[in-house]
């Protein structure tokens, strides 16, 4: 068994879990994982001391200081609960802490999902590669059957709501600029164009308001060898919304990680659509489509461009912030230019 | 400056990523590691085209400005168009060209609005002038390690 890599913490959280559990638990192991730059992600494994009890492996999901957005843990908590047994396999959330006195930070900790993989480089080789059709498949009927989903029957239309009386498109692109404008650390002329762009020709109102994911892709769920999506991860971003939102997300062309056209590295947008719209029960208007596409691409410029800041300003100087900006900020200008017809073949 | 600092980047960035990340016992820090070496080529990449990518820009941001003024009609903006088209960079450190970068660009935001408003042909001819500076730009500025 692995050694605890964190003995303080090891010990705040058995002492909080004691206090959650009624009885002494040890906490056999933790150490931190990859992934995810907003939040710092632990695993470690529980033992109750229960007769016959086995080990849960489980998941911890602390706050930073800093985040790469400004996330809600009790809306990605709830989500969470929302979805665990349906059809939209997430990780089993058990404990919501808000308070940073227990372990030094407001935290959550879920179930863990084992023998799965979630990084996209390997996701793009064996043994996964030979499944990359029905992981494709799937990871677009499951945010098609996000899209299906009653937010009301869900329990999530209050906690989700951001209360403004806006047309969606407006209230998100009026936030994502607010984002451009405090974070740019020089100016931007391909997204400035953009958002004029979409002011002028604003997209029709949504066919439903349904659970946008909001940052659903390669990268945020989890596949084992079998090629079988076991749990969709990360809904800090979760929000009330326009479905198009999270399927023009998802074909964001900085994704398409085997350097071709196939979205997310798995399908053509064609078949990912098609796949989406089988499971939303919607037609994806394609008017409508290119502009959250556009918009897509904003959203993910301005969450670069904040990367790059809070690296720079040193109020995050955790290396995955330089490398998500110097990574993705020119490939998605060059993704605006594409989907506003402006890409010069170079 | 010998070696070229960009030999040893590039040696560094692959030593690390073929040398030491494998060494390391968990995936976090072999994670870091490897983030370390990306960064360290991509940097590579930038020290030697930092002065030259900048210059050009600037250099095409200038020249648009001045074929902007026979179309432009808002006075103020005229101004400092032309008073940006005839201005140079005040040196080739890398500094100096992005403060001189911003300021183009931020007038380049300007201007491009303002075209958008006129709606004559010669000014729908000098957007796809605009776009296409901007498409240059993306140009000079990709990385290997970017994806599009």
């Amino acid at each position: 068994m692995a050694p605890t890599e964190d003995p303080a913490l090891a010990g705040r959280l058995e002492r909080w879990l004691a206090g959650q559990l009624g009885k002494r638990v040890r906490i056999a192991d933790i150490a931190r994982i990859a992934g995810g730059a907003s939040r710092a992600t632990y695993r470690f494994t529980l033992e109750t001391g229960d007769e016959d009890a086995v080990p849960f492996p489980l998941i911890l999901r602390l706050d930073p200081a800093s985040s790469l957005i400004e996330t809600e843990r009790r809306r990605e908590f709830a989500a969470l609960q929302a979805f665990h047994g349906s059809s939209v396999p997430v990780p089993k959330p058990l404990w919501l802490e808000p308070d940073a006195e227990p372990i030094g930070s407001p935290f959550f900790i879920m179930q863990a999902i084992e023998h799965a993989e979630v990084s996209p480089q390997k996701l793009m080789a064996a043994p996964y590669a030979e499944h990359h059709a029905h992981i494709g498949h799937q990871k677009w009927t499951i945010l098609g059957q996000i899209a299906a989903a009653d937010p009301r029957a869900l329990g999530l239309s209050d906690i989700l709501s951001s209360g403004a009386s806006d047309p969606v498109w407006r209230s998100e692109l009026d936030h994502w600029e607010a984002v451009l404008d405090a974070d740019e650390l020089e100016p931007q002329p391909i997204q400035r164009a953009a958002i004029r762009w979409m002011r002028r020709h604003p997209p029709p109102p949504p066919s439903r308001l349904s659970v946008v994911h909001g940052d659903y892709r390669t990268g945020n769920f989890m596949v084992d060898t079998s090629g079988s999506i076991r749990a969709i991860l990360d809904w800090e971003m979760v929000h009330l919304g326009d479905p198009l939102e999270d399927l023009a997300w998802s074909l964001n062309r900085v994704w398409c990680f085997q350097q071709d056209e196939r979205r997310g590295g798995l399908l053509h947008r064609d078949q990912a659509i098609a796949h989406w719209e089988a499971a939303a029960g919607i037609s994806a208007d394609p008017v409508a489509l290119h502009w959250w596409e556009v918009f897509a691409s904003l959203k993910g410029q301005a969450i670069w461009l904040s990367a790059a800041r809070e690296f720079q300003q040193q109020a995050r100087p955790d290396s995955i912030m330089a490398l998500a900006a110097w990574m993705m900020c020119n490939s998605q200008d060059r993704v605006t230019l594409e989907l506003l017809g402006h890409l010069d073949p170079a | 400056m010998k070696p070229d600092p960009t030999v040893y980047l590039n040696e560094l960035s692959r030593l690390l990523a073929a040398e030491v990340a494998p060494r390391l016992p968990t995936t976090w820090e072999q994670a870091i590691v490897t983030r370390q070496s990306l960064l360290l080529q991509a940097a590579a990449e930038e020290f030697d085209r930092a002065a030259q990518r900048r210059v050009e820009e600037n250099a095409d941001l200038r020249k648009l400005f001045t074929a902007a003024l026979p179309i432009v009609t808002d006075a103020q903006l005229h101004a400092r168009l032309k008073a940006a088209s005839e201005s140079v960079d005040p040196g080739l450190l890398v500094s100096q060209l992005d403060a001189s970068n911003r300021r183009l660009r931020s007038l380049l935001v300007n201007l491009q609005a303002h075209i958008e408003t006129l709606q004559t042909p010669l000014a729908i001819q000098f957007d796809t002038l605009i776009w296409q500076a901007l498409s240059r730009s993306t140009v000079r500025r990709r990385l290997s390690l970017g994806r599009f």
